[in-house]
């Protein structure tokens, strides 16, 4: 579960204040609204990437407010999948592995089954500049999920792709989720989107999220 | 291939073993690979290209080099590194850029210029010890050959239309040089109207008329002899200033011996010279070349003392060899006329110079001491003036007239006081120096002795001195060098070193006066 | 009220060809420029000089330190530019102003005060207990001394920029996903700069090839022992020997051209496919 309470962040002019949210374990929560609201900055904050000036955030129960990045035990799938240009598909997957120093066995096996359930089972000797847009973002996708998370954030993960591929991806991600009981925070401007995947919307306006039930 | 997928390739199969046990991976393999080849290179440049081990135990000697001697110096340097087993370093520069390097640097053994300004410099600051002269080179106007623009005298440079090039006046010697006699001519500022650039080295200077870029030059001549499309014009302006190519041993010395060693290798007429003859210098006429010289030294008895510690210390310094010769000036005027050669001649007294002038340069007067009376302590015989040492009884020792320049000096003193008849009655001892004769006085039979009063010294204390108040009484020490002497800068490096201020207070503290410098009216 | 709407049927652009023309003639015109140097150069000389060059012992020895000593000022360069321009990128701190300044100094300053201040660093007494033990002075370690300090300069400056345009983010996604920095930083960050790093080093190479002021006054210009490719140039033109000069400015252009000219193939290849 994720719980932000009392979240403020100052980035330069741009100022957030009394963030509150909560995403029940399990959950899928999205959060939508206008561009340049704010909303990547959140999710930023939550991942640990960028510094709060006020209030906690809590994984699992856990305030993980003043942990590092690798202490939050949060996968992060950036907007354009920021993948490393010099590392393998199979790299990727098993990078978060061999940091927890993993046995190359278990490394390959974990690897194989992320391969297999993604779907890029053929890809996995490739390097992401001869990758298609959403092949990119399943290496992005497996990569997080790899060391088993307890939280996924995705910040608009899809907008790049076509409707066709997206569908696919959607029944994908859900598919996903249910199995490893993951709580998921979205980003998305589509409602659509927000519709077939969240359990919870959030929106974020004029600074201040409100629960969105539609 | 692309480098990326090469990149990959190796990275995946580096990267599956080993990114999953993260050990090495690529960066830190580059790091690794970098380590290695710098120390790989480092070990290249200590083995290969460093002189391993230097044959001689001698650490190299540093040497400071005008960049206009160039061909000369460097072709000696080639020729002693072949004859002895020496390394040279030599840098090249401007003359005043190079004075600024070594202040900086402070280390370095000699330093060579073309001018001798620059020594002088040198020395007010305090950073050179001796200088040797070597050649001498006149400023002239260089020209392509042929002169085609019919160049003949600073005038037509100023008249016409000509784009010249000078040596920088604060950088290189010859820009001074030329400022200098320009100025005392009254054309400096017409000639620095025109002047299209200032070079700091003569090289450049040179070179730009070779080129073309500028229509003259003012150089050495020595310059413009080592450039085949070169002519010079001598002007009489610039012929006014000829200037002496000097070599001068720097006080960072770390070796004196070794640095001085060459600098009179370079310095020697049959050696460094010659080369300086070759590339169009006049060299000025060198020593004769010896690795270890022996000079051969004559003095009058009563210098010994004061000179003896400082040429001790010239020996070391130099590394040569000095051939004392102490005795009465007498003697060692007879063994002049018999054919002996010293290097050096230091007399007890100009009367003992003169009579054999014609075999020394011009002497220097260094020196003089009275001439005195030594009696027992307590003065038991009441002497009181010369006249006193006639009384009936009296003991009296002198030096031999013909031996010894006290000798001498004694009779022509008494002679003209009209004692002479009678005290000569009361001498009992004659001899041919005078410390014989304060020996003679401190343990025998003697009850007075005349002596100069640089020969008491250490006998003060138990011995009585009586000044004679006559304008006889006084021997004046000149020192020369040998005419025909084979090592006459050594030797006159040796003078130079007696008239040092640490030599006077040497002679000042046994009994002499110092007279160097007081004909110059200072 | 009706618009009229006049539909575009055919829109005439003026031509590029005065555009592309244009960037061609500057460009030629500056190629040309530089290629006739060298012509000029290379007439003044003769291939008999340049083989003569290449026999010299001292020549052979200056080319072997040359490419020696640059190599190990690029990569002393490197070892310094990297963790430096990178700590300018990522980080803010209090008298980053003033230390982005000092950083810039061996830019700004001329060579030849930088050879000087050196002479002067190792006559101070921390200086001369170095040189106690080792020979700095008039020695080799001060040609790559020189070098290193002019040529790290702009590495700094080439590594900041790198930094600078790399994408935060899969630094970030690599924090996230267990990293701390030290580890992003080796991982993930240097393989994304690596052709920043290649530019580093072509520029510290080349910077260190061509410097001259400062190792003439600290290394000092001694034949066999601290002579490189431009104190030859120096030296040869000191004696008035202008051919031998130019020879070897011409075999100076020929080395620094093959190594960039690798360089550059090796490092665009895979710029190109690797830019999105």
């Amino acid at each position: 579960m994720i719980d932000v309470e009392n979240l403020s962040i100052r980035l330069g002019d741009f100022v957030l204040d009394s963030i509150d949210f909560h995403v029940p374990n399990g959950n899928y929560g999205v959060l939508m609204g206008k561009t340049g609201s704010g909303k990547t900055s959140i999710m930023e904050s939550i991942c640990g990437l960028l510094n709060t000036s006020g209030g906690t955030i809590k994984v699992m129960g856990r305030n993980v407010t003043n942990l590092k990045p690798a202490s939050r035990g949060i996968g992060f799938v950036p907007q354009d999948g920021a993948l490393f240009s010099t590392m393998t598909v199979r790299n990727h997957l098993g990078f978060a592995l061999s940091i927890r120093k993993w046995e190359r066995q278990r490394i390959e096996k974990r690897v194989v089954e992320l391969a297999e359930t993604l779907k890029i089972l053929h890809l996995l000797d490739r390097i992401p500049y001869r990758l298609s847009g959403g092949e990119q973002q399943r290496v992005s996708l497996g990569r997080a999920l790899s060391y088993y998370p307890n939280v996924l954030c995705l910040d608009e993960p899809f907008s790049a792709l076509d409707d066709e591929t997206r569908e696919d991806m959607y029944k994908l991600l859900k598919l996903i989720v249910d199995q490893m009981g993951i709580t998921v925070f979205h980003i998305t401007h589509s409602y659509h989107e927000a519709r077939r995947l969240a359990d919870k919307i959030f929106r974020l306006e004029n600074g201040k999220i409100l629960e969105w039930d539609s | 291939m692309t480098s990326g997928s090469i990149f990959v390739k190796l990275s995946s199969s580096f990267g599956l073993n080993l990114l999953y046990g993260i050990g090495l991976n690529r960066p830190r393999f580059f790091l690794l690979a970098s380590m290695i080849v710098f120390a790989a290179l480092a070990l290249f440049l200590i083995l290969d290209l460093h002189e391993s081990s230097s044959p001689s135990s001698e650490p190299p000697i540093l040497l400071y080099c005008a960049a206009g001697i160039k061909p000369p110096v460097e072709m000696v340097v080639r020729n002693y590194e072949a004859e002895y087993d020496c390394k040279i370093d030599i840098q090249y520069g401007g003359s005043g850029t190079l004075l600024s390097n070594l202040k900086i640097a402070g280390i370095g053994d000699l330093y060579v210029v073309a001018d001798e300004s620059y020594i002088e410099i040198a020395r007010q600051k305090n950073l050179v010890e001796e200088v040797i002269p070597l050649a001498v080179m006149t400023p002239v106007i260089a020209v392509p050959k042929g002169n085609p623009k019919g160049v003949d005298s600073i005038q037509t440079l100023i008249d016409g239309n000509y784009k010249i090039a000078l040596g920088n006046p604060g950088a290189a010697s010859i820009g001074k040089i030329s400022k200098k006699l320009l100025t005392e001519s009254g054309d400096w500022s017409a000639i620095k109207e025109h002047t299209t650039v200032f070079y700091p080295t003569v090289p450049e200077i040179a070179n730009s008329v070779k080129l073309g870029t500028v229509d003259a030059g003012i150089v050495w001549d020595a310059t413009v002899n080592q450039y085949s499309d070169l002519d010079l014009v001598r002007v009489p302006e610039l012929e006014l200033g000829p200037q002496k190519t000097t070599v001068g041993v720097l006080k960072t010395a770390k070796n004196p011996a070794t640095a001085l060693r060459f600098a009179r290798y370079l310095a020697a007429r049959d050696r460094g010279l010659i080369q300086f003859k070759n590339y169009g210098y006049v060299p000025v006429s060198g020593d004769i070349w010896r690795e270890k010289p022996e000079i051969l030294f004559f003095s009058g008895g009563v210098n010994r003392p004061a000179v003896e510690q400082t040429i001790q210390k010239f020996e070391v310094r130099e590394g040569v060899k000095v051939t004392r010769v102490y005795n009465g000036c007498g003697i060692l005027v007879s063994q002049i006329r018999a054919g002996e050669k010293p290097d050096a001649y230091f007399a007890c007294d100009v009367s003992f110079m003169t009579r054999v002038q014609s075999q020394f340069d011009d002497s220097t007067d260094i020196s003089e001491t009275d001439i005195i009376i030594l009696t027992k302590k307590g003065n038991p015989k009441q002497i009181l003036a010369l006249r006193d040492l006639a009384q009936a009884g009296l003991r009296l020792g002198v030096a031999n007239p013909d031996q010894s320049a006290l000798g001498d000096l004694t009779r022509r003193m008494l002679l003209s006081e009209g004692l002479y008849d009678d005290i000569i009655k009361n001498v009992r001892v004659e001899t041919p120096t005078a410390d014989l004769l304060v020996n003679q006085l401190l343990v025998g039979p003697l009850d007075a002795v005349i002596v100069y009063e640089a020969n008491c010294a250490n006998v003060l204390d138990n011995l009585e001195l009586i000044r004679l108040d006559l304008s006889l009484a006084k021997a004046i020490q000149p020192i020369a060098v040998g005419r025909r002497s084979g090592h006459k800068h050594l030797a006159r490096r040796l003078l130079e070193a007696i008239q040092s201020p640490q030599s006077q207070i040497e002679f000042e503290s046994i009994g002499f006066r110092w007279i160097r410098g007081r004909d110059k009216g200072i | 009220m009706s618009l009229e709407i006049e539909r575009e049927t055919s829109f005439r652009v003026s031509s590029d060809v005065p555009f592309l023309a244009s960037l061609w003639i500057i460009g030629g015109v500056y190629i040309i420029l530089i290629l006739s140097l060298l012509i000029a150069d290379a007439s003044y000389s003769t291939p008999s000089h340049f083989l003569k060059a290449l026999q010299s012992e001292e020549i052979r020895y200056a080319i072997k330190l040359s490419l020696v000593s640059c190599t190990m000022a690029a990569i002393l360069s490197l070892w310094v530019a990297i963790p430096i321009g990178y700590l300018m990128s990522r980080y803010d701190f209090r008298g980053k102003i003033f230390f982005d300044a000092i950083l810039d100094i061996p830019i700004v300053l001329p060579p030849l005060v930088i050879g000087l201040s050196l002479l002067i660093l190792f006559q101070t007494p921390i200086g001369r207990a170095i040189e106690s033990k080792v020979t700095i002075t008039y020695g080799i370690p001060a040609v790559i001394l020189a070098q290193f300090m002019v040529a790290c300069a702009f590495a700094v400056r080439a590594m900041r920029v790198s930094f600078d345009q790399l994408d935060p983010r899969q630094e970030q996604v690599a924090l996230t996903l267990g990293c701390n920095r030290n580890r992003a930083f080796w991982l993930v960050v240097l393989p994304e700069v690596r052709h920043g790093i290649l530019t580093a080093a072509t520029l510290a190479w080349s910077r260190s090839l061509g410097e001259f002021g400062p190792i003439l006054i600290f290394a000092g210009a001694t034949r066999m022992r601290t002579e490189v490719l431009p104190t030859t140039v120096f030296l040869e033109l000191s004696i008035g020997n202008v051919e031998a000069a130019v020879a070897v400015s011409l075999l100076m252009v020929f080395a620094a051209m093959i190594v960039l000219v690798i360089v550059r193939i090796y490092g665009l290849k895979g710029a190109i496919k690797f830019n999105q």
